[in-house]
């Protein structure tokens, strides 16, 4: 297919609806950030640039580097709990299950529901003072004192808890499609050949979902560093920034929370932070997409 | 030939199509904010339709006086003789972002609601215009005493007037105070230490603790607590120093250690270091706290929000040692309406917040409950407002406003979060008071610096006295 300039005006006028506004909402406020992060600027009076004051300020940040700890213990524990259950519900949904569409739909629920509301109904679980599952574990004399779920030994847990719930179906469905793409005279002829449940899983479905998983493990990667919702709902960081994730704490310098006393936003040492965040993000997609290059080659 | 022109056709539609996406996106940037505040709230417009009537736009957040506000409105809008129409419009969450939008894109209101948090920011934004020049001698004898510098007095130069503050007292259930055999609410903190052990004592197989704070904000949780504690107690309640003009946050460290001790005493709710002010409350409500501390906003909030059976009262704070050296500071005062910098009609705007002004208005803000007077003026002629425990919050002899303390970020944990951990895991509190007052005190300095704020030491302050009086 060879370009034709006769058509140029007619690509142009294609492309341009979305040249337009990938410049106006991405590139530009883009280039805004990568100014300001050399500025001291709290949203009102002039700029004042402080070349590279900001950066020198994030390396000393023990606040930040304390969250970037905590976004890893996030990210780690909602990957190593999300991908393989999803990966397994997957795998029995796909079979010819009865009910299957029925469970899928469920399992997909949380995927669709606002993180407000899911947020709320676990702070209602978790609570220690009436939550579920304390009041249920006491009930079962299985505890003698309530629980502090939302404590700083239990928050960072239940918050990946309360991630992995939401997430477990989204990855499910992916790892469905994955798997729905298998052809299945593949099995067929490994069963013959008397291949067990077992191996076909391990030397079929494992490799031929391999691309992607890829995917899936990308975006959950993503996913998981770059998620903080949640977390602000129900414990906003706390307590003591147990559960303060690198975005969480990007979102409070730019907007802060505050009632009766002012808290000034930090839009110049923010778009540091947002830098800085970006860059840790991309060095890890990058490394993990060095790592599993050969996911791509596996059959 | 024909196909070609039809793909022009279709083009041109696409675009036309974006096109009016975008500007209806534009027009959101000023509407979207109205549109917010409208969905929440509501309009209120009067149609006497005389010649061309001049058009205000007065914008505020708070919710919880709309309907009186808004028949004060359709009073003004049938009655001024100068042909003015004010459009109320009530905003929801996000107020200040939504004021934000509007002054940058031309599409401010005439009048605002200013709160003392948002009133710095929106001075130094160059949204206001100082009303100086319409202050006539009866009005300035009449709030004389209430302009104070950073709070509604900027750079000499006045931009709004004060109607109503909050006082800050302990809130506790007398109830559980009298099943634990407690006769009075506490005047120390040793007081307020020992009550706590003991309701929980008494409480706990029933889930019902002594005391309780929303940690899951630190800061939120202080500054309605330890803040009027130390004001109270004679120290500015913020951990800035008026005398000296620098931060030292030693006193503010030896409330904490009190609020230490009801932690490891496990007097405090299990589960506060989560809990919000709503979920906090609801469980007062439910008579399983037995005391916190908070803002006169609560009688409000019990009558409304959470009805309860409990009995309950208001208190003033406790003090560090049971005597009263200072006095307990009135929040949130000093501010009510302003006029934009931007308005068209700045003598329609003043004219309207005239009105706003006069003391019938003022009384009856009063004595419905939606505020507490601090105008002296109205104080003397206002009646009691009738909300079930407003008694334990009205301004009385303890409570006065203090001058401003100044606003600083510094590099690191704020004194909220730094307190709080201590409270939770321990350690050095000297040390951990040492590295607050430098990091705050270096902050300041920096703002002072970049000519953000202004500090005068005053040597001869008086905390019973804080404006000098």
């Amino acid at each position: 297919m060879h370009f034709k300039w006769k058509r140029l005006g007619e690509n142009a006028l294609f492309l341009s609806p979305s040249i337009i506004l990938t410049a106006a909402l991405g590139i530009y406020p883009l280039l805004w950030m990568l100014r300001y992060m050399f500025y001291d600027y709290a949203g009102y009076g002039d700029p004042l640039f402080v070349g590279l004051d900001n950066f020198r300020l994030l390396m000393r940040d023990g606040l930040f580097w304390e969250s970037v700890g905590n976004t890893f213990i996030y990210a780690g524990g909602k990957l190593l709990l999300t991908l393989p259950l999803s990966l397994l519900l997957a795998v029995i949904l796909n079979s010819k299950l009865r009910g299957g569409n029925l469970l899928r739909g469920i399992y997909f629920m949380p995927t669709i529901i606002s993180t407000a509301v899911i947020s709320v109904v676990f702070y209602n679980i978790f609570n220690s003072y009436n939550g579920m599952v304390n009041t249920v574990l006491m009930k079962l004399h299985l505890i003698s004192q309530p629980i502090d779920w939302l404590g700083p030994k239990y928050a960072m847990l239940t918050v990946i808890i309360v991630a992995v719930w939401g997430a477990v179906g989204n990855y499910m469905l992916l790892f469905l499609a994955g798997l729905q793409s298998i052809p299945q005279d593949l099995y067929e002829s490994a069963a013959i050949d008397g291949a067990n449940a077992a191996r076909r899983f391990w030397s079929i479905t494992l490799p031929m979902l391999a691309p992607v998983a890829q995917m899936v493990i990308m975006l959950a990667i993503i996913a998981s560093l770059k998620g903080y919702e949640s977390i602000m709902l129900i414990t906003e960081g706390g307590p003591i920034g147990k559960t303060e994730v690198m975005y969480l704490y990007l979102y409070k310098l730019l907007f802060p929370v505050s009632t009766g006393s002012p808290v000034e936003q930090q839009l110049g040492y923010g778009s540091a932070v947002g830098f800085a965040t970006a860059v840790i993000v991309g060095a890890i997609t990058g490394l993990y997409f060095l790592l599993s290059r050969k996911m791509n080659k596996l059959y | 030939m024909r196909k070609k022109w039809s793909s022009l056709v279709l083009c041109l539609l696409l675009i036309a199509a974006i096109a009016a996406g975008c500007s209806g996106n534009g027009n959101n940037n000023g509407n979207g904010a109205a549109a917010n505040g409208n969905s929440e709230g509501s309009t209120a417009t009067s149609s006497t339709e005389t010649g061309t009537p001049v058009q205000l736009k007065y914008w505020t957040d708070d919710r919880h006086d709309q309907e009186y506000i808004k028949e004060l409105i359709n009073k003004f809008n049938e009655t001024n003789e100068d042909n003015i129409q004010v459009e109320l419009t009530v905003m929801s969450e996000n107020y200040t972002q939504s004021v934000d939008i509007a002054f940058s894109s031309n599409q401010a209101p005439d009048v605002l609601r200013l709160k003392s948090a948002n009133t710095a920011g929106f001075v130094k934004k160059g949204y206001l215009a100082p009303i100086d020049e319409y202050l006539t001698d009866d009005l300035k004898a009449k709030f004389g005493n209430l302009l104070i510098d950073d709070v509604n007095r900027f750079e000499g130069k006045v931009y709004s007037l004060a109607n109503t503050g909050l006082t800050l007292r302990l809130v506790y259930n007398k109830d559980l105070f009298a099943k634990a055999g407690i006769e009075n609410p506490p005047v120390s903190l040793q007081e307020m230490v020992d009550a706590a052990k003991q309701i929980t004592e008494v409480g706990k197989a029933e889930g019902i603790y002594g005391f309780a704070l929303n940690f899951k904000n630190p800061k939120q949780a202080f500054d309605r607590s330890i803040r009027e504690i130390l004001s109270l107690s004679g120290y500015q309640g913020l951990g800035f120093d008026l005398k000296t003009g620098q931060f030292d946050f030693a006193p503010y460290s030896q409330v904490v250690e009190y609020f230490k001790q009801m932690y490891n005493d496990g007097s405090i709710l299990p589960g506060a270091e989560a809990l919000d002010i709503d979920p906090l409350r609801a469980q007062f409500a439910a008579g399983k706290i037995g005391m916190y501390l908070s803002f006169s906003t609560e009688p409000g909030v019990y009558q409304d929000q959470f009805p309860t059976e409990i009995n309950w009262g208001g208190a003033l704070a406790p003090t560090l040692d049971g005597q009263i050296k200072g006095t307990s500071e009135i929040v949130s005062a000093g501010t009510w309406l302003g006029i934009s910098a931007q308005s068209a009609n700045k003598e329609a705007a003043w004219k309207f917040m005239q009105y706003m002004y006069g003391d019938e208005v003022l009384k009856t803000y009063h004595e419905k409950g939606f505020g507490i007077a601090i105008v002296p003026s109205i104080v003397e002629q206002a009646k009691d407002p009738e909300i079930g425990g407003m008694e334990g919050f009205l301004v009385g002899e303890h409570d006065s406003l203090w001058p401003a303390s100044p606003n600083v970020t510094p590099e690191g944990s704020t004194y909220a979060d730094a307190f709080f951990k201590y409270i939770l895991e321990g350690g050095d509190v000297k040390a951990i008071t040492d590295d607050l007052n430098t990091r705050y005190n270096a902050a300041l300095s920096k703002a002072v610096e970049k000519g953000e704020v202004t500090v005068t030491p005053n040597p001869a302050f008086d905390p019973a006295k804080p404006q000098g009086e």
